[in-house]
């Protein structure tokens, strides 16, 4: 099964998506695919609570700052995989330097096929993102763009997979498919 | 009229055109202007109205309301705009009233209503 959950801040959408995972994998390999690559000591804060809640929930975690790709060989087939979070990924695909703040043209591409590529190779795929787009305020260029390329990300994987899941408040909307997990 | 709400980028024009066979002449495009073309099978962009109206003063629902009879055939999208924090700008707060009102208005007087979401739609009413 391949699912996309995704929702706004603190919606539930990583707890959703861990519990999930666990049940797909139904005791067999179990990988977390972690995207962020820390910049500040909140950044580092935000990692040590994902990784406290997943704790002994018998994930095995892949960091993976970029290239999703760089992976595959590790995931074994037959495997559950859930990566938390398309959003990050793509921000750091999207701008390598995260100083200069130069877009790189082909990061959503590269990053939309790094993660059809994990789906193909894994029993189960899940992607936690995010929902930024529905807010009253005209954005620059610089963040207008992460956003159209983050809905493109979005759209595309919601096409591919089985089960859209969206997360309000710890709820759960099914757009497709679903599970009586 | 049927109703195509969603955040941005959620695929609302391409699916009107898709469920609806649309050409793209059937497709009137608002911008930040007073002007609204319902002689068109579709009216996309609504919410580019409501920012006009929330800059100028006016009201949307009410300017919806009086050409009632024009658009009760169409296709109306517009984006929800709803969900952020409350914004500084005055205009940007002026605009979320306006846009919601518009929005619930058309909704009410809506044969259906459907909210895209990553590209899917949600059917409301």
């Amino acid at each position: 099964m391949k699912v996309l959950t995704c929702g706004g801040s603190k919606s539930g959408k990583s707890a959703f998506a861990e519990e999930l995972a666990v049940r797909l994998a139904a005791g067999k390999a179990l990988y977390y695919v972690a995207t962020m690559i820390p910049r500040d000591e909140e950044d580092e804060r935000r990692i040590e609570k994902h990784r406290a809640a997943r704790a002994g929930k018998g994930f095995r975690t892949l960091e993976v700052g970029r290239g999703a790709e760089n992976v595959l060989q590790l995931i074994e087939p037959g495997s559950t995989v859930l990566v938390d979070s398309v959003t990050s990924l793509l921000l750091n695909e999207l701008y390598p330097d995260a100083h200069s703040g130069k877009a790189d043209e082909n990061g959503k591409t590269r990053c939309l096929n790094g993660l059809m590529q994990i789906a193909g190779r894994a029993e189960n795929a899940v992607f936690v993102s995010d929902f930024i787009f529905s807010d009253a305020a005209r954005y620059g260029e610089f963040t207008e763009s992460f956003r159209r390329a983050l809905a493109y990300l979005n759209n595309s994987l919601a096409g591919e997979c089985d089960t859209v899941a969206e997360l309000c408040a710890g709820n759960v909307i099914y757009h497709k498919g679903g599970t009586t997990l | 009229m049927e109703l195509i709400i969603g955040g941005a980028y959620q695929g609302k024009t391409g699916y009107a055109i898709k469920k609806y066979s649309l050409r793209e002449t059937d497709i009137f495009t608002c911008a930040e202007a007073p002007e609204i073309d319902f002689s068109a099978r579709c009216v996309d962009n609504a919410e580019r109205f409501a920012l006009w109206c929330a800059r100028n003063g006016a009201d949307a629902a009410a300017f919806f309301e009086a050409h009632g009879e024009e658009w009760e055939n169409s296709v109306i999208i517009c984006e929800d705009i709803s969900s952020g924090v409350v914004p500084l700008g005055a205009d940007m707060r002026a605009w979320r009233e306006q846009n919601g009102k518009l929005c619930a208005f058309l909704s009410a007087r809506a044969q259906t209503v459907t909210r895209m979401f990553c590209g899917l739609p949600q059917r409301l009413k």
